[in-house]
C-alpha cells in the first residue's frame, strides 16, 4: 500500500483518495475499457450467429490471423510509447521475407537446416532496417515519421529490385507445415499463435517490469528529463527501433511460412492496421502511456469485427467504417483523459467520487 | 578562512553569437553553506547554473570541485560528483510516478540473476522514496499516480526531494519558490536549511529578496555576465542587493 | 461529467454492434431462408472494383434464378494478407459453395484447400491458385486469347502493318504475362508486323510515357501499342502526344471499366479489349450449383473477349462495359 502518513504542516485533503485504488484504477485504464468493448462486440455477434461465431474453430482462426500482426504490435507499442512511429514494419517484413526466401532458395532443401538459416537471415534483415531507423532518428534527429516513411519505400523498393517484382514461392515445407499451418502438438492451437503469445509475454514483461521498459516510458514522457538524469536516450531509441525491426523480421518469416510466398504486393495496410491496434489499445500517440495487453486487445477488435461482419454477411465497406469509428473514439477518449489530467487531478478525482457515490446509493 | 570551496568557478566565459552571456564570471560555494545567486533577467544566472551542472560547454575558464579542476561534459558527470540541479521547468517525467521519477537513471536492481535481466526492486525504491519525502516533510499523495496529474507544489516537492536525495556536494535550486503558495514556500526554505545542515552546499537562485535574506548565508550578485558583488546575508539589506543588481551602487562599492 | 470516457467507449461499442444488425438486412442477400436454398459466398479480389462488381452482378442474377443466396465479401486491396482472414471467416460460416478470385496463387492455396476439405465447394473465378485440383471448377478469361484479340484490334486499326510494342505493368503478373504472350504470338505470326517486345511501366504513367518516348526515338515508325492497363495507356498516350504522332500510333487498352471507357471516348485509346466478368460469374454459379447437387462439373472454363471501339461503344459494345453497380 502506498498511503501517506499524516504529514504535519500541510492540509491533508487528498491523502485518503489513494486508498480505493485497485478497482477504480483498473476501470480507468483504457485497455480494460477496450476489453469491455471487445466483449460487447463478441457477445453481439454470438447472439447474431450463435451456431457459427462463438465456436472454438472460428475463434481459433481469428487468433491465427491476428498472430503476425501481434508480433509487429509488440515493437510498435514500444515505439509509440516513446512518441515515435514506425511506418516501415510492413515493408521491412516483406524485405526480410524476400531475402530469407532468396537465401533458402539458393540453399535448396526443405528441412530445418535451411529453415533455420532463413529464420536467422530474416531476423538479421529486420534488425538491420531497425538499426537504420534508430540511428537516423536518434543521432541524425530526423523525425520518425519521415525516417520510417523513407525506409518503408526503401525496403519495399529493394525487395522488388531483388526479386524483379516476381514473388518467390519456394518456401521450405517444414516452415509451412509447422509454423505456417501446424498446431501445437496435442492441441488445436496454431503454432504461429503460440510463438506470438510467447513473444508477447516476454516483451510485455520487458516493457512493464524492467529498467529497459521504464526508460522507454521515460523517453516518451519527457525526453529532456530522461537525458538530464543520465538515461542514455539515444541508445534507448535506437534499441527500440532495432527491436521493432527485429520483430518485423520475425514476422517476415512467419508470413513466409503462413502464405508460402513473399507476397511483395501484400502487407499494404499492415503498418496502419498495427498502428491502429496500438492506439485503440490505449497507447498514446503522444508517448509515455501504453500497454502490450491493450495492443493485443486492440488487434482483436478489428479482427473480430471483420470476422463477425463476414459471417453475418454485411458489405465489406461497413467493416472499415466500424473499425475507423472505434479508432477515432479511442483517440477521443485518450484526448479527454489528457485534458482532464491537465485541468488538475483533484477536480477529476472529486468528480469521479461523486459519480461512484451516486451509483452506490 | 582557509576552507576550500566545494565548487568554484574562475573566469568562465561563454558567448552566444555576439552576446556574452558569461563574461569572466567567478563563483564559489562552500560545503554546508547556502549561497544565493541573484541578478536581473539576463544577468547570466541560468547560464552559470547550466555550466556548473554539466549542461553547457564553456569558451574558457576553470571549474574546481573540492579544489581540483574538473570537466563537466554532461549532466551525468556532474551527478557523479554529487552535483544536482532542480530546474525551473522541474524536469520530471509526467507519466511516471513519484518513486519512478525519484530513481530514474539510478534504479535499484533486484538482487541476483533477475537484476541482471533488468528487473527492478520497486518495493525498496518506493520505501526509500517515501523516506525521502517524509524527511523533507513533503506531501506526496501517492507514489503510484503519475506526477503529471499532481499539483505544482507536489511536483516541486518531488523534484527537490530527488535532488536532495542524490546531492552529496552541491545542489542548485533555480527559482524553487516561484510557483508556490505561502505554506509550500516555507517548506522549501526549511528544506534548504536542512540540506545545508547535512553539509551540502546549496545554491539558491531567486528574485525574492526577502527569501534570499531569510535563508542565505552569502549572496553573490551577477550583472552582465560577471559577479559584481558578494555580501554576508546577515549584514545586507534588500535595498543594497537591488542596488547591486541594477548597477545603481556602482562606484559606491568596489 | 455525465459522458465519461468509459461510458462513451462502451456506447460506441454497443452502437457498432447494433448498427450491424441494422444494415444486415439491406446490404446483403444472405438470410436464413429455406433450408434447401443453397448458400453461396463470393469473395472478390478487391472490393468495389468494377470488374468484380460486374462479376457480382452476373453471380447475383444467376443465383436468383437458381434460388440461391449470395453473401459478397472482399478485401479493401488486392492483397492476400487481407484476403486470407476473410476466407477463413467465410469458411467458419459454412456456406455450401465459395466463388473466389484468389489474390495470390501460393498464399491462397492452403486456406482454400482447407475450405474444400471442410466440405465447401470451391469455384475459382478470374484468378487461380498453384494447384487448383481441389476446386470444383476454375473459370477465367482466356488471357492469351485476349492478347491475341488486342493484336487483332491493332491490325484492324492499322491494316497495312508495321512495328508494334507492348507496355505492361510488372513482370510476374500471370494474367498480364499471358496477354503479352498472346499478343506476341499473333504479331510474330503475321509477317506484315514487327514485334518490338515488352516494356514494364510499374503502374506509373510517367514511366510509361518515358518508355514510349524512348521507343519512338528509336523506332519512329511504330504503328501500334498494346497498353496492358489503364496507367500504361495514359502514359503511352502522353508519350505519343509528346512525339506528335497521335495520328500514326494506335493504342489498344485492356479492360472496360469507366476509366478505360472514358479514355476510349476521349480518343486516348482507339480500342479496348473487354473481358466478360458477368459471364464468368454466371458460369461460376452454374458450376457451384452443380457441385452442390453432386453433378459433374467442368474443371476449367475459359471465357471470351469483346473488342470495343468508338464505333460500337454506343451499340452492341455497350453491354460489355464494366458496371459500378448492378
Amino acid at each position: 500500500m502506498t498511503t501517506t502518513e499524516a504529514v504535519p504542516r500541510t492540509a491533508g485533503t487528498a491523502s485518503e483518495i489513494s486508498r480505493a485504488h485497485t478497482l477504480k484504477q483498473v476501470l480507468q485504464v483504457q485497455s480494460f475499457q477496450i476489453l469491455l468493448v471487445l466483449l460487447v462486440i463478441f457477445l453481439a455477434f454470438s447472439a447474431l450467429a450463435p451456431e457459427v461465431f462463438p465456436t472454438w474453430g472460428n475463434v481459433r482462426q481469428i487468433i491465427q490471423n491476428v498472430s503476425i500482426l501481434g508480433v509487429l504490435g509488440i515493437g510498435m507499442t514500444f515505439v509509440i510509447v516513446t512518441s515515435g512511429i514506425d511506418l516501415s514494419v510492413g515493408s521491412n517484413l516483406v524485405f526480410s521475407g524476400v531475402v530469407a526466401a532468396k537465401v533458402m532458395q539458393a540453399m535448396g532443401g526443405s528441412g530445418w537446416g535451411t529453415a533455420v538459416v532463413g529464420i536467422l537471415v530474416a531476423v538479421g534483415c529486420g534488425l538491420g532496417w531497425g538499426l537504420l531507423n534508430g540511428v537516423l532518428i536518434a543521432k541524425a534527429k530526423v523525425p520518425p515519421l519521415i525516417v520510417t516513411l523513407g525506409t518503408l519505400g526503401g525496403a519495399l523498393g529493394l525487395a522488388q529490385v531483388i526479386t524483379g517484382g516476381v514473388d518467390i514461392r519456394e518456401v521450405p515445407a517444414v516452415l509451412q507445415d509447422t509454423i505456417g499451418y501446424g498446431n501445437v502438438p496435442g492441441t488445436t492451437l496454431p503454432t504461429i499463435s503460440l510463438l506470438a503469445i510467447v513473444l508477447i509475454l516476454i516483451f510485455g514483461t520487458v516493457l512493464h517490469r524492467t529498467r529497459f521498459g521504464l526508460y522507454t516510458f521515460a523517453v516518451g514522457s519527457n525526453e529532456e528529463s530522461a537525458r538530464r538524469v543520465g538515461v542514455k536516450v539515444d541508445r534507448q531509441l535506437i534499441s527500440i527501433y532495432v527491436l521493432s525491426g527485429g520483430l518485423a523480421g520475425v514476422a517476415g518469416i512467419l508470413s513466409l511460412s503462413q502464405y508460402g510466398t513473399t507476397a511483395i504486393a501484400g502487407q499494404s495496410a499492415t503498418n496502419l492496421n498495427v498502428i491502429a491496434a496500438v492506439v485503440i489499445g490505449g497507447t498514446s500517440l503522444f508517448g509515455g502511456v501504453g500497454t502490450i495487453f491493450g495492443t493485443v486487445v486492440g488487434l482483436f477488435i478489428p479482427a473480430v469485427l471483420q470476422n463477425g461482419f463476414v459471417i453475418v454477411g454485411i458489405q465489406p465497406f461497413w467493416q472499415q467504417v466500424a473499425v475507423g469509428a472505434v479508432l477515432v473514439v479511442a483517440v477521443y477518449v485518450d484526448q479527454r483523459r489528457r485534458a482532464a489530467a491537465a485541468r488538475g487531478h483533484a477536480a477529476k478525482a472529486d468528480g469521479k467520487r461523486k459519480l461512484f457515490g451516486r451509483r452506490s446509493r | 578562512m582557509t576552507t576550500i570551496p566545494v565548487l568554484e568557478a574562475r573566469g568562465l566565459t561563454r558567448s552566444f553569437g555576439n552576446v556574452r552571456a558569461l563574461d569572466g564570471v567567478d563563483f564559489d560555494v562552500n560545503a554546508g553553506e547556502v549561497v544565493a545567486l541573484i541578478g536581473d533577467n539576463g544577468a547570466g544566472k541560468s547560464t552559470l547554473v547550466k555550466a556548473l551542472s554539466g549542461n553547457l560547454a564553456l569558451d574558457s575558464g576553470k571549474i574546481l570541485f573540492a579544489g581540483g579542476e574538473v570537466e563537466l561534459g554532461s549532466p551525468s558527470e556532474a551527478s557523479r560528483l554529487g552535483i544536482e540541479t532542480v530546474y525551473q521547468d522541474l524536469a520530471l517525467a509526467p507519466h511516471l510516478n513519484a518513486a519512478q521519477n525519484m530513481f530514474l537513471g539510478r534504479e535499484i536492481a533486484k538482487p541476483g540473476f533477475q537484476g541482471r535481466l533488468g528487473f527492478m526492486d520497486n518495493k525498496t525504491m518506493r520505501a526509500k522514496s517515501r523516506e525521502a519525502f517524509d524527511e523533507l516533510g513533503a506531501t506526496v499523495r501517492s507514489l503510484s499516480d503519475p506526477v503529471g496529474s499532481m499539483s505544482g507544489g507536489q511536483k516541486q516537492a518531488i523534484a527537490i526531494a530527488r535532488a536532495v536525495a542524490w546531492a552529496k556536494g552541491v545542489i542548485f535550486l533555480d527559482e524553487p519558490t516561484a510557483a508556490l503558495g505561502v505554506v509550500q514556500t516555507r517548506n522549501v526554505l526549511e528544506t534548504i536549511r536542512r540540506v545545508r545542515d547535512k553539509g551540502v552546499g546549496v545554491v539558491f537562485i531567486s528574485h525574492s529578496m526577502p527569501h534570499v535574506i531569510d535563508v542565505a548565508d552569502r549572496v553573490q550578485v551577477l550583472r552582465l555576465g560577471r559577479r559584481v558583488a558578494t555580501y554576508e546575508a546577515k549584514k545586507t539589506s534588500v535595498e543594497e542587493l537591488v542596488g547591486a543588481m541594477t548597477g545603481a551602487l556602482d562606484g559606491a562599492h568596489s | 461529467m455525465k459522458l465519461t470516457p468509459k461510458v462513451t467507449l462502451l456506447a460506441a461499442g454497443v452502437l457498432a454492434a447494433t448498427s450491424l444488425t441494422a444494415c444486415a438486412g439491406g446490404t446483403a442477400s444472405a438470410g436464413s431462408g429455406g433450408a434447401t436454398q443453397p448458400k453461396l459466398t463470393f469473395i472478390q479480389g478487391v472490393a468495389g472494383d468494377e470488374f468484380y462488381v460486374s462479376m457480382q452482378c452476373g453471380i447475383d442474377a444467376a443465383a436468383k434464378a437458381a434460388g440461391a443466396t449470395v453473401n459478397t465479401q472482399g478485401p479493401a486491396k488486392f492483397d492476400p494478407t487481407l484476403q486470407k482472414p476473410i476466407v477463413d471467416s467465410v469458411v467458419a460460416s459454412q456456406p455450401d459453395a465459395i466463388l473466389i478470385a484468389p489474390t495470390d496463387v501460393a498464399a491462397m492455396q492452403a486456406p482454400l484447400k482447407a475450405a474444400a476439405a471442410a466440405g465447401i465447394k470451391v469455384v475459382l473465378v478470374d484468378t487461380t491458385v498453384e494447384d487448383p485440383s481441389f476446386a470444383a471448377s476454375a473459370i477465367a478469361s482466356d488471357n492469351k486469347g485476349g492478347g491475341l484479340e488486342a493484336f487483332k484490334a491493332i491490325k484492324n486499326l492499322s491494316p497495312s502493318g508495321g512495328k508494334v510494342l507492348v507496355i505492361s505493368t510488372d513482370p510476374g503478373v500471370s494474367t498480364a504475362d499471358a496477354r503479352v504472350a498472346g499478343f506476341e504470338d499473333g504479331a510474330k505470326a503475321d509477317s506484315s508486323f514487327e514485334y518490338l517486345g515488352v516494356q514494364y511501366s510499374h503502374n506509373d504513367p510517367a514511366e510509361a510515357a518515358k518508355l514510349v518516348s524512348a521507343a519512338l526515338a528509336k523506332d519512329p515508325d511504330i504503328v501500334g501499342v498494346f497498353a496492358a492497363n489503364t496507367f500504361a495507356a495514359e502514359g503511352t498516350a502522353t508519350g505519343i502526344r509528346q512525339a506528335g504522332k497521335q495520328d500514326q500510333v494506335k493504342i489498344v487498352g485492356f479492360d472496360a471499366g469507366p476509366a478505360q471507357v472514358k479514355q476510349l471516348k476521349d480518343g486516348v485509346v482507339q480500342a479496348l479489349i473487354a473481358q466478360e466478368p458477368a459471364s464468368i460469374g454466371t458460369q461460376g454459379v452454374d458450376q457451384a450449383i452443380k457441385a452442390i447437387n453432386g453433378e459433374s462439373t467442368q474443371k476449367e472454363i475459359q471465357t471470351g473477349f469483346k473488342q470495343i471501339t468508338a464505333e460500337n461503344i454506343s451499340g452492341d459494345g455497350a453491354q460489355y462495359v464494366y458496371k459500378s453497380s448492378c
